[in-house]
């Protein structure tokens, strides 16, 4: 059968031999990330809260802060949930070929993001002598920048450990589902990067 | 969430035309990012700056769940899962922030170096 005609087919967004109409595998990663939304949202109120009553001595996070850098972050964190969004496009095609590069792409980007945040934590720890231990600002930034950049991190090796599955001639267009949920853990990391870069990095801007 | 009940040429169809929904889509969240950016630099009052850069993360919340996570075709159970999730976690996070945010809340070491009614209630 071609790729065009099973398109044709397989229905991406409804799975009859399920009672709800969804795959299972969607139910469970939505499931897992609703519950991951409240395990951030409590590390970023904890960050707001210190914000609010910063103990003397605490620095100014202004002064510590690298907006540019940040920015960067996100522009390529926002670049790799586009090239995740095709993948998962291209697995739904059949095009594998299309899915590889898309996911390699998406997998580069995420290495970059990972960089940027060692460089901002080794500038923070060197230069701005900023710890996870000599401030409540550090603690609660290390924990909440170092919790999502270990998401990062774990979202990198499961494409990497896709990317080399798709190489065995077992990931076809019926697997999408499992292309689709990965990305759905990486569109995640993405948009808890969207608050994080508002609620800590950019409200110390006005 | 009602791309099952349609004909299968169109659902392929729909499939094709998301490569430039997505390429779209993420050029504007670009542009939302850079909007943001040079939001906080303009010489407004700050709860403006505030409910514009919150209206913009939100914007860009929505574009990613709704079209990068597949949140607007797929089944609409999928959504209110996810959304239990983040009304839990906005309503956890306004909590916290009420409550700690409360004079009485402030942390011993900054209710000293407060003013005098203040440090006095701590000690």
């Amino acid at each position: 059968m071609s790729s065009e005609a099973a398109t044709a087919t397989i229905d991406h967004h409804f799975d009859p031999t399920t009672s709800t109409g969804i795959p299972n595998k969607k139910i469970l990663m939505w499931a897992f990330l609703a519950s991951d939304c409240m395990f951030f949202g409590c590390l970023i109120s904890t960050h707001l809260i210190y914000r609010l009553h910063p103990p003397p001595g605490t620095p100014p996070a202004r002064q510590v802060f690298s907006i540019e850098l940040t920015s960067f972050s996100t522009f390529i964190l926002l670049m790799s949930s586009l090239m995740m969004a095709l993948a998962v496009n291209a697995i739904q095609k059949g095009n594998l070929k299309s899915m590889r590069w898309s996911l390699l792409t998406t997998i580069f980007f995420g290495c970059i993001f990972l960089g940027c945040q060692v460089y901002e934590f080794r500038n923070f720890v060197y230069e701005k002598h900023l710890t996870i231990t000599n401030s409540i600002l550090g603690s609660t930034f290390f924990t909440l920048t170092g919790t999502h950049g270990l998401h990062v991190l774990v979202g990198v090796i499961w494409l990497s450990g896709m990317l080399l599955y798709s190489f065995t001639g077992r990931l076809t267009e019926k697997q999408a589902i499992d292309v689709e949920s990965m990305g759905l853990y990486w569109h995640f990391v993405d948009i808890v990067w969207i608050v994080i870069f508002t609620a800590v990095y950019l409200l110390e801007y006005i | 969430m009602s791309a099952h009940a349609a004909a299968p040429s169109q659902g392929h169809e729909l499939e094709q035309s998301k490569f430039w929904i997505f390429v779209q889509i993420a050029m504007l969240l670009a542009v939302i990012t850079g909007l943001e950016l040079v939001t906080v630099y303009l010489p407004f009052m700050r709860w403006i700056l505030f409910s514009v850069l919150v209206v913009l993360s939100t914007v860009k919340f929505m574009f990613v769940i709704f079209y990068f996570m597949h949140l607007r075709w797929d089944r609409v159970f999928c959504t209110i899962l996810f959304f239990i999730g983040l009304f839990l976690a906005a309503a956890t996070m306004i909590a916290l922030l009420k409550l700690f945010g409360a004079d009485a809340s402030k942390p011993l070491a900054s209710a000293a170096a407060a003013p005098p009614a203040l440090a006095a209630r701590a000690a």
